[in-house]
């Protein structure tokens, strides 16, 4: 693996010295492909599109920024990948439309990594 | 040398770590007691552990003295304790075991829902559940205990009690009443050892 670093020539890394997924990063993106923290969840979750008026306050609340908005289909966006499920957002929502679920009720979000971390 | 038994206990960072280590206490005491040769610890590579992480803690059990004193991991679990169930959604739990392990996990769910998310369920001989939640319902979050300090809290008093139940039950490896002079609620550990579901897969 040789990379060219601005400034500092090119390095050359043996892929046994190589650093495990996540500890490099490109960035700034809103979901990093290389870093999941989904397993780390119990509780999902779950909103009533009904109930939400858009207030963005889970966007706020949220310590990952886990919650967005998507202007053009007006909708909450959650990202599934990176939600530890610490629930600050159902807590914090004032109309009560984020509910807790139980991660194990649903069959998506199997992220099964070979290690924790 | 005799075979040496491993034991991999899965469990939460901090919220349910004094659980988990109990698990291990529980067994690797009880089976010091009836004269085995044990080692038992927290896992060194996934700490300092972080709320909800998954975290593990391992157990030894040999006839004879285990000689890998330095390696601080269970690369080939024979049993695999989930304490807490979501975990196999998002980890390889059975990673390194040998065709014929078993699995325990804590869990009102029915079996077969639960082998849907483990893709290499095939290396499984025993598969149990337990749902240890109900049984006590507590979670101690204490550190005494931990990496190596003394436990002033007492081992098992929440629901490691019932797990460590389930495992003697499962696995025979420990004995009931062994384990009964160790943990603090004896009542949920008996209950443990009755309301286990064991599946034989092979």
């Amino acid at each position: 693996m040789s990379e060219k670093l601005p400034g500092y020539g090119t390095i050359t890394v043996p892929v046994d010295r190589a650093v495990p997924f996540g500890a490099v990063t490109p960035a700034p993106v809103l979901q990093q492909e290389l870093f999941f923290t989904s397993n780390w969840r119990i509780v999902r979750p779950v909103i009533d599109d009904e109930k939400c008026t858009r207030c963005l306050t889970c966007y706020i609340a949220c310590p990952d920024s886990c919650w967005a908005y998507n202007e053009e289909a007006d909708e909450m966006v959650w990202n599934a990948q990176f939600c530890k499920g610490c629930q600050v957002c159902i807590q914090q929502c004032p109309t009560e439309a984020l509910t807790p679920q139980a991660e194990l009720d649903f069959e998506d979000g199997v992220v099964w990594l070979e290690k924790p971390f | 040398m005799a075979k040496v038994h491993e034991i991999t206990i899965w469990t939460r960072g901090v919220t349910m770590d004094k659980e988990g280590r109990d698990i291990a206490t529980a067994i690797g005491n009880a089976a010091h007691e009836e004269g085995k040769h044990v080692q038992f610890f927290d896992n060194y590579e996934d700490l300092p552990d972080r709320v909800l992480v998954t975290t593990r803690k391992y157990v030894r059990i040999s006839d004879e003295e285990i000689e890998h004193k330095y390696v601080y991991t269970n690369d080939y679990p024979e049993v695999v304790i989930i304490a807490e169930p979501t975990i196999i959604k998002g980890i390889d739990v059975l990673r390194g075991m040998s065709p014929g392990g078993t699995l325990i996990i804590n869990s009102h769910r029915d079996i077969d829902y639960l082998l849907k998310f483990i893709p290499n369920k095939d290396l499984l001989g025993t598969v149990a559940t337990l749902d240890a939640d109900a049984i006590s319902g507590i979670k101690t979050v204490d550190f005494s205990g931990s990496e190596g300090g003394v436990d002033t809290a007492g081992v098992g008093g929440g629901m490691a009690a019932a797990m460590a139940g389930a495992f003697a039950k499962v696995t025979g490896m420990v004995k009931k009443e062994t384990l009964a002079k160790i943990v603090k609620d004896v009542a949920g550990m008996e209950k443990g050892y009755a309301e286990v579901q064991v599946r034989k897969l092979r």
